[in-house]
């Protein structure tokens, strides 16, 4: 048991990881991540001294150098910012404290339907037979012959196969969206999986909501749920699921399977204090606990990005490179536009700003003024 | 996400070091020698126009003075010493200089309207060119061994330098305006005059218009600019600086702006182009919010990077990255007002000239005398590399 919560830390394991303010990357502890710093972003570029914090390398520069720092090396774009005080994870800002938690959760959530999507396991502490059924899923008797279809060619292709003395190792082509996924399964955090789900979406934008939702809507009205709907989302790390889900309508054809996931009660766990905050994205009106069913899933080019990006590999890198891209798109709305080409914008709005030049004449170059000078002019030797 | 960066790495700061250098190899060690700047020991004794390091020999440098004399240093190979080689006197103060077809070879341009030449070695000096009214910019184009300067009587000179046989008397084009700054690339020339006027003429233009003047028939000669643009910046141009890739040029003005822009006259290259302000200081607080403006008197565009430094009425010399719109770095503050920069043809150096800049209506006892300076920076490997656009 002990390994595997090693494969699926649980959310507060996630959530206590230490991370670096300026690129958004994990570790394991916080020694790692003070190296971390010190070689990456507080490292003078001049004699390569490591200094402890971007204060400490800017004071460093202006005075073993004698040069200004300007920003704090390969952070994101707008954390290269050197009033921040950053010491491991001593000084990250509050809301940006809270943004990185609510996106732990978000993948953490995403990651975790998934795998039960595609293993079928139950929750913890809930026995097989009072859990859903592993797969409902209604099909269309079109579907249905497909899918006889395809089972009768891969049976043939296998016969043949055995016939030709090779083993073709049986793989299910789109019968279960679970297996599918398998290959993400050991990482939990896996960004092009948890992209993949037509539930998580907007996942990188930070939707104020858990991925699970999107199942709701299947649920018979009146649902099961113990303790009612949930006012507000949140998680649990070890939250029980409702006795039984329902058989009746079944997700559409081609859904993966997030959406046969049961609801989750509330409960309150200590990350939830992060949630309240969360900007309502999309379900404006949000207050009994009813979501639309219509949850955006149109992807944007940034989603594809992203889903393209992570499926590359599974390393914690490429975790950190989508989170990366995940969060840039929004952050370049909020905040580093307004450095950036709307600094301009903005520099042009405020021209009534008091200026005042040193050089004011547009007409008379410095350069002809000095020339004019008794001092500077030419007097031409009387030959 | 960083190549080389993992979880084993839990070394002290100090051993990791030692590992690293001993593996990064030459690389790592030049990127930790500190850059290191000195002052050249004898100054100009007046104000500088411009300064220049020779194109072909990275360590020569040439200053023209407002006191009447042109400098040539040698920046000691490996040492902090930059050694005065030699004074040119002149008959009137110098307001520019550039190196010719070689290391031994400058032009001037003096406030007694003339273009000379001058012989660095024996110190011989030869009247290239006289126009009407003090010469405020000369440059050579070793591409088409063609010299050009600028004059305030509202003319170019152009002399085919390459051919001895050809008219003494140079070929001229008349300016709409008086012209401030000039630079050439490769292929360009631009000049920027006042009531932001900026032409920019082609060389292998004027090559073949050279090649049939003969001294006589300059009125049947009519070189047009290539282009014709109004600055992107509101007020005087200060400087003008080409990309070394032939692909533009940046302009500044008296008010604390920089522009980058692009030659080709397509509806996306022009798109590309961009100003930006620099150079400012918030005044003191008594004042209120009033932000002080600079001129950016001197700009130059790095041999091997590409990326740009400006120098300013505030004293200080910031790095551009042209393509990623960043700055990279600013250096210090200068005790004076930067008037001239320059990167040595190899990039190795950045030579920076500071001099009492001009506070408007307090030119009459102007002087630069003792507060002349020019500081030789030697840049780190990377120092002047650009990141790439991001």
């Amino acid at each position: 048991m002990g390994k595997k919560k090693r494969a699926h830390p649980d959310v507060e394991e996630l959530l206590a990881r230490p991370w670096c303010y300026y690129c958004e990357r994990e570790f394991e502890d916080l020694k790692l991540l003070i190296s971390h710093q010190k070689a990456k972003h507080f490292k003078c570029e001049r004699c390569g001294k490591r200094l402890n914090t971007a204060g400490g390398l800017s004071v460093h520069m202006n005075q073993v150098h004698k040069e200004s720092l300007n920003c704090v090396e390969n952070a994101l774009p707008n954390r290269q910012a050197l009033d921040i005080e950053i010491f491991g994870v001593e000084g990250i800002p509050e809301d940006i404290l809270q943004q990185h938690n609510q996106r732990i959760i978000q993948n953490y959530y995403t990651a975790q339907a998934e795998r039960r999507a595609a293993t079928g396991n139950p929750p913890p502490g809930q026995s097989r037979g009072q859990g859903p059924a592993k797969k409902i899923k209604q099909e269309t008797p079109d579907e249905l012959k497909q899918r006889l279809a395809a089972h009768r060619a891969k049976l043939a292709a296998q016969k043949a196969a055995a016939a030709n003395g090779t083993v073709i190792a049986p793989e299910a082509q789109g019968q279960s969206p679970g297996q599918g996924v398998s290959a993400n399964f050991h990482n939990p955090l896996i960004p092009g999986s948890a992209a993949d789900l037509p539930g998580s979406r907007d996942l990188h934008q930070i939707s104020p909501f858990p991925p699970p939702q999107p199942g709701f809507p299947y649920l018979p009205p009146g649902g099961i749920v113990p303790g009612g709907v949930p006012g507000v989302p949140s998680y649990s790390p070890s939250q029980t699921y409702p006795p039984s889900y329902p058989p009746g309508p079944s997700p559409p054809p081609g859904a993966s399977g997030a959406f046969n996931l049961p609801a989750r009660p509330p409960s309150n766990p200590p990350v939830t204090s992060a949630l309240p905050q969360r900007p309502p994205y999309y379900y404006n009106g949000h207050g009994n606990g009813t979501p639309t069913p219509a949850f955006p899933r149109s992807p944007s080019t940034v989603d594809d990005l992203v889903v393209n990006a992570g499926r590359g590999g599974d390393d914690i890198d490429q975790l950190i490179r989508m989170a990366e891209a995940g969060i840039k798109p929004q952050q370049q709305k909020n905040g580093a536009a307004e450095d950036g080409a709307a600094g301009e914008k903005k520099s042009k709005k405020d021209k009534e700003k008091n200026t005042r030049m040193i050089y004011g004449d547009s007409e008379i170059s410095p350069e002809e003024k000095m020339i004019a000078e008794p001092r500077y002019r030419f007097v031409a030797e009387v030959a | 996400m960083a190549p080389g960066e993992n979880e084993t790495d839990v070394q002290t700061p100090r051993k990791r070091l030692i590992i690293k250098s001993a593996t990064g190899g030459p690389k790592l060690t030049s990127t930790q020698t500190p850059a290191t700047q000195f002052e050249v020991a004898e100054p100009p004794k007046d104000a500088m126009s411009a300064l220049v390091f020779a194109p072909d020999a990275a360590n020569r440098l040439l200053v023209s003075s407002w006191d009447k004399n042109l400098y040539l240093y040698e920046v000691g190979e490996g040492t902090d010493e930059t050694k005065l080689i030699k004074t040119y006197p002149h008959r009137a103060a110098l307001l520019n200089v550039c190196f010719g077809a070689n290391e031994n070879e400058a032009f001037t341009a003096g406030g007694d309207m003339r273009v000379m030449r001058i012989d660095l070695e024996t110190g011989e000096q030869t009247v290239i060119s006289k126009h009407k009214e003090p010469v405020r910019c000369v440059v050579y184009s070793r591409e088409h061994s063609i010299l050009i300067s600028a004059s305030w009587d509202l003319t170019l000179h152009i002399h085919n330098l390459a051919d001895r046989s050809s008219p003494s008397s140079p070929l001229e084009i008349k300016l709409p305006g008086k012209p401030h700054a000039m630079s050439t690339s490769p292929s360009k020339v631009v000049v920027a005059m006042t009531a932001r006027l900026v032409h920019i003429y082609d060389l292998p233009t004027i090559a073949a218009a050279l090649a049939k003047f003969d001294g006589t028939n300059a009125a049947e000669i009519d070189i047009q600019p290539w282009q014709q643009r109004e600055s992107s910046l509101k007020f005087l141009t200060r400087a003008v600086s080409c990309m070394p890739n032939d692909a533009g040029y940046a302009t500044s003005s008296i008010e604390g702006r920089v522009a980058v822009e692009w030659f080709e006259d397509t509806a996306e290259s022009q798109a590309r182009k961009y100003a930006f302000k620099c150079h400012r200081q918030a005044a003191p607080e008594e004042e209120g919010s009033i932000d002080i403006v600079y001129p950016v008197h001197a700009l130059a565009f790095h041999p091997v990077y590409g990326t740009f430094a400006s120098g300013g009425g505030d004293g200080t010399v910031a790095l551009w990255d042209a393509e990623a719109k960043r700055r990279m770095r600013q250096y210090q503050k200068f005790p004076e007002s930067v008037a001239a920069l320059s990167f040595s043809s190899d990039g190795k150096y950045l030579a920076i000239g500071v001099c009492p800049g001009f506070e408007t209506g307090k030119m009459e006892d102007y002087t630069g005398e003792g507060r002349t300076k020019v500081f030789i920076r030697e840049l780190g490997e990377t120092e002047a590399k650009g990141k790439g656009p991001k």
